[in-house]
């Protein structure tokens, strides 16, 4: 009966193509002689451009495939507690419950950076002056127009005009929020007492961005918008950002000098690797007062120790030389720093 | 069904002009309304068409992502391409044989009670929102073990049984009951039946309701959001990893500021776009060939 | 148009006293299964999302729901539904109202008004919209529409129409309520507007026919045949377009804005149920957080399924009321 010889020729059609597809699936996913072994990341956006230079050096030095995920600090110590990736990244240091849940992790300090404050304001020049306290006020949105005396009188000379000021910042959990959340609460008691230190806050005003490229793209299609994100993502978009007050009254910028000299502000890292550079005392007096370490955290215990390790010793010292490091204004790690990061690296086995 | 009285007082003779000008301003509410409608349709069309075609280049599918590139070397979105057709291939590959099943035995074996119940069971499953079947895999498969292809596969199968069920029993129903009773009445047992009679006569429908769902999922961001989002630059066929999507990838280029990064959006939306109105194109072509052939025997 | 809809009416009985081969009984169990295991997934899926999100279930109950609130910072950790649900219902609503009109009067002139040469090409037109994907009408909203709407259309409605508290003054980023319910609107347009069109093509011409016979303008015949006749099933098309605006997450987080606050003017940030999950979803810093973000999803599931069910009982009632089947054709 012709039919049956169809049926007959569909269901063994359908069942060839199943088996082919189990087979290539399985080639596919069993390939012994894999020329890379791949390490996997996630987490900040703030290291991600420096964290992008390293993929293809990696490659080259040691066949390692490097995946990085920008997706957020909160979301990179999610990812590294649930063991979905390899290691994680975040600028905002784990609490101990994070270390608690991420069981048996580390976090060591890989890069040193700056959060810039960038802001889209047409006609006026870039480096304007800002000080902690209008900062937080602005964040708060009770300064809501550019030609605010507070604002005004910091850029005497300087002829703001009267655009309403729109706010940039995280949607997703951050550690640049973190970082940029610590400076003001360190600065303004109002912002501390209301809204206090996070990878996310309760944003009175202003409008969210997924990532630091996020909030950059708020802030470059936006006239008047204010916006904060580590400085290489201020340049890559030419993005004008302001000079901070410090202390010691100086203006500091996000620059190599000004983070360099914030990082002195604390040489030792405490029991947990963690350093807080924001806001640095007077005696600082060139410190850009919103810098901070950034860290990679590992389970100390990982099938893929060996490569771990080839890749974090390599990222915190020749990663950090100025062919990666320069043009992103990241900082190379001082030598304290260094000195704990490695030893910490060194512990880690399979 | 209840209509108006149509007859009465509103339909006096005297009354004709008003009525008249009443009828003509409705009639051009609804040519206005229809104008407005369409021409936001093609605004959206267009804007996609037009923006991506100006950035469409090979590089966009042979080429890897640099992200933050601080030259201006040439990048695309290989990996994502490659993803997208290992994902929604595997995904096709879960749903069709399980679409059908229940379809057959929804048309084939079951009682009326429990065709209704199923059948209400998969309308509701159409109606459950892409991003809260996300975060179902999500706590079900990802949590604690990590994404993958495959994960994000079975998420999208989740959405296209519905249509693929659906669209099957439509076909089997459209088989006359005669060809069941004539190849039973010839001693051949209802599995040979179902298998060897019924449903190849229903393949041109199965085939047009597997295109549609093609269609359907090719463009859904929300459950690889959750399964299969953690990815690198470089190209993999390999399901068992997390693998780069088209959907994913233009919703990240999406919120990027760099200009750049929105014209490669917009090209990537362009091939993706062609693709699904190719697909759902030759699924109504399909269709109408099947309802002819069907109404020709 | 629905499944059980299609098989109404056939039926599939096994001949009484026939011999049943093995091969039946594997074939009725695996399709079975199948069956079994369709309708086991949703169950699944609502058990998940329970579970999943026990931890602020536990902890905040029913009260999450309607709670203003989502303070992440550790140690103040709060929680709640309740901006996000305003957001849903809000934008839903409000993006169903602006396009029901032009959805129906699209599928009116398809079925009454256009000359042959058009429907077709209209017709694909209006499908062609249903098939863009939501991260690309996203992505058109945020470079083109928001845009558009904060330079020009925000503006004007503003001051011509400001003194409503409801049209406050324009977004500055062209993120906003509004260029959300302008993105879903956009969206549901065409599910409507197919749906009616099959209603309205579905109404028997000798009614229509009939009463234009009587002497009615061609609005009145609309008014009095058609839409009488498709009313169940048009509200049915209504339910299931703001069903899909409420589970919309993608495009309306591309272009919402994500604030916390409920804002009564609808050209501030807001954010609705799926977008809040959809920014958030990668990295909840504690599991309260996580579980909360979950307990939004089981919120979102609740009101798609209430939307979803109560369209389907619309349109199962409407069906047994006309007596056919509407086995939906190609």
């Amino acid at each position: 009966m012709p039919r049956i010889g169809t049926s007959i020729r569909i269901i063994s059609a359908v069942a060839a193509t199943a088996l082919l597809a189990v087979v290539v699936a399985g080639a596919a996913s069993a390939k012994p002689a894999r020329q890379t072994s791949t390490i996997s990341g996630a987490g900040s956006t703030f290291v991600a451009p420096l964290v992008s230079q390293w993929i293809s050096p990696i490659g080259g030095a040691y066949g390692i495939e490097l995946q990085y995920s920008a997706i957020g600090s909160g979301g990179g110590i999610a990812a590294i507690t649930a063991r979905t990736v390899d290691f994680g990244a975040s600028d905002a240091p784990l609490t101990s419950d994070q270390f608690a849940a991420c069981n048996g992790c580390v976090q060591i300090p890989w890069a040193l950076g700056g959060t810039s404050i960038m802001y889209n304001l047409p006609g006026v020049k870039n480096l304007l002056h800002m000080d902690g306290a209008t900062l937080a006020k602005i964040f708060m949105g009770q300064i809501t127009k550019w030609n605010d005396p507070a604002i005004a009188a910091l850029n005497k000379g300087a002829s703001l005009p009267s655009t309403a000021i729109t706010i940039a910042h995280r949607s997703d959990n951050s550690g640049t929020t973190y970082n940029l959340t610590d400076y003001l609460s360190s600065v303004s008691p109002a912002w501390k007492a209301q809204l206090g230190t996070g990878v996310a806050v309760n944003w009175p005003v202003g409008v969210g961005g997924k990532g630091s490229s996020g909030v950059a793209g708020v802030v470059s299609s936006t006239p008047g918008a204010i916006g904060y994100a580590d400085v290489a993502y201020a340049l890559a978009n030419h993005l004008k950002y302001f000079a901070m007050k410090n202390n010691s009254g100086k203006f500091t910028t996000p620059g190599a000098r000004g983070i360099l000299a914030a990082a002195t502000s604390d040489q030792k890292p405490a029991a947990d690797n963690s350093l807080s550079i924001v806001n640095p005392p007077k005696k600082f007096a060139n410190a850009y007062p919103i810098s901070t370490f950034t860290y990679v955290i590992v389970p100390m215990q990982s099938s893929k120790a060996a490569d771990l390790k080839h890749f974090l010793f390599w990222a915190v010292t020749k990663g950090q030389t100025g062919t990666y490091t320069a043009k992103l204004r990241f900082v190379p790690l001082p030598k304290s720093v260094l000195v704990v990061a490695e030893k910490a690296i060194a512990k880690i086995h399979s | 069904m209840s209509t108006h009285d149509l007859s009465g007082p509103g339909l006096r003779l005297d009354r004709l002009p008003r009525r008249r000008r009443v009828n003509h301003v409705m009639e051009g509410f609804a040519w206005l309304a229809a104008a407005i409608a369409i021409a936001i349709l093609g605004i959206v069309v267009w804007s996609v068409a037009s923006k991506g075609w100006s950035e469409l280049n090979l590089d966009l599918v042979t080429k890897s992502p640099i992200p933050f590139s601080l030259t201006n070397a040439p990048q695309g979105l290989a990996n994502a391409f490659a993803g997208t057709i290992v994902i929604v291939g595997l995904a096709t590959l879960m749903a069709l044989p399980v679409g059908i099943l229940v379809a057959v035995y929804l048309n084939e074996f079951a009682p009326p009670a429990i065709r209704n119940g199923v059948g209400l069971v998969l309308d509701v499953l159409a109606g459950v929102p892409a991003i809260v079947v996300g975060i179902f895999v999500f706590v079900l498969l990802v949590s604690g073990s990590g994404q993958s292809g495959i994960k994000g596969a079975f998420a999208l199968a989740i959405l296209m049984l519905p249509f693929v069920a659906r669209a099957t029993i439509e076909v089997l129903v459209l088989v006359p009951n005669s060809l069941r009773e004539a190849s039973l009445g010839l001693g051949v047992p209802q599995w040979r039946t179902t298998l060897s009679i019924v449903l190849p006569r229903a393949i041109g429908g199965i085939v047009t309701g597997t295109v549609l769902a093609v269609a359907r999922v090719a463009g859904e961001t929300a459950p690889l959001l959750f399964t299969s989002s953690v990815v690198g630059t470089q190209t993999h066929w390999d399901p068992s990893q997390a693998l780069q999507t088209i959907p994913v990838a233009i919703f990240e280029l999406s919120e990027s500021a760099d200009p750049k990064d929105h014209a490669r959006a917009w090209a990537a939306g362009f091939i993706l776009l062609v693709f699904i109105l190719f697909a759902s194109l030759t699924a109504r072509w399909l269709a109408t060939r099947n309802a002819r052939k069907i109404a020709g025997r | 148009m629905s499944a059980a809809d299609a098989t109404a009416g056939t039926t599939r009985r096994p001949f009484t006293g026939r011999r049943v081969r093995f091969g039946d009984v594997v074939l009725q169990l695996v399709a079975g299964a199948a069956a079994l295991g369709a309708t086991v997934l949703v169950g699944l899926i609502v058990w998940k999302l329970v579970d999943g999100s026990h931890l602020a279930l536990s902890k905040y109950g029913l009260g999450f729901v309607t709670r203003v609130a989502w303070n992440p910072v550790v140690g103040h950790e709060l929680y709640g539904a309740g901006s996000f649900l305003f957001g849903t219902v809000i934008t839903s609503f409000f993006a169903l109202l602006l396009a029901t009109p032009f959805a129906i009067g699209v599928a009116l002139f398809l079925t009454e008004l256009a000359p042959r040469a058009l429907q077709a090409p209209v017709t694909a037109l209006v499908e062609t919209l249903a098939a863009v994907p939501s991260v690309l009408i996203g992505l058109w909203g945020i470079l083109v529409l928001g845009p558009a709407l904060r330079t020009h259309i925000e503006p004007w409605l503003h001051s011509a129409l400001g003194f409503i508290p409801l049209f406050g003054p324009p977004s500055a980023a062209g993120a906003s309520i509004f260029t959300a319910i302008i993105v879903l609107a956009i969206m549901i347009l065409p599910i409507v507007a197919s749906i009616s069109r099959e209603l309205f093509r579905g109404v028997p011409s000798e009614l229509k026919e009939g009463a234009l016979a009587l002497g009615t303008t061609r609005w009145e015949m609309v008014r009095g045949v058609v839409f009488p006749y498709a009313r169940g099933g048009i509200a049915a098309a209504l339910i299931l377009g703001l069903g899909r605006a409420m589970g919309e997450a993608i495009a309306v987080t591309q272009v919402i804005g994500g604030g916390v606050f409920i804002h009564w003017s609808i050209f501030s940030t807001g954010d609705t149920l799926g977008s809040k999950i959809a920014a958030s979803y990668q990295g909840a810093s504690t599991n309260l957080q996580a579980a909360s973000l979950i307990y939004l999803g089981l919120v979102l599931l609740v009101l798609s399924l209430v939307a979803n069910i109560a369209a389907q009982w619309i349109v199962r009632r409407v069906a047994r009321r006309h007596g056919v089947t509407r086995g939906g054709h190609a």
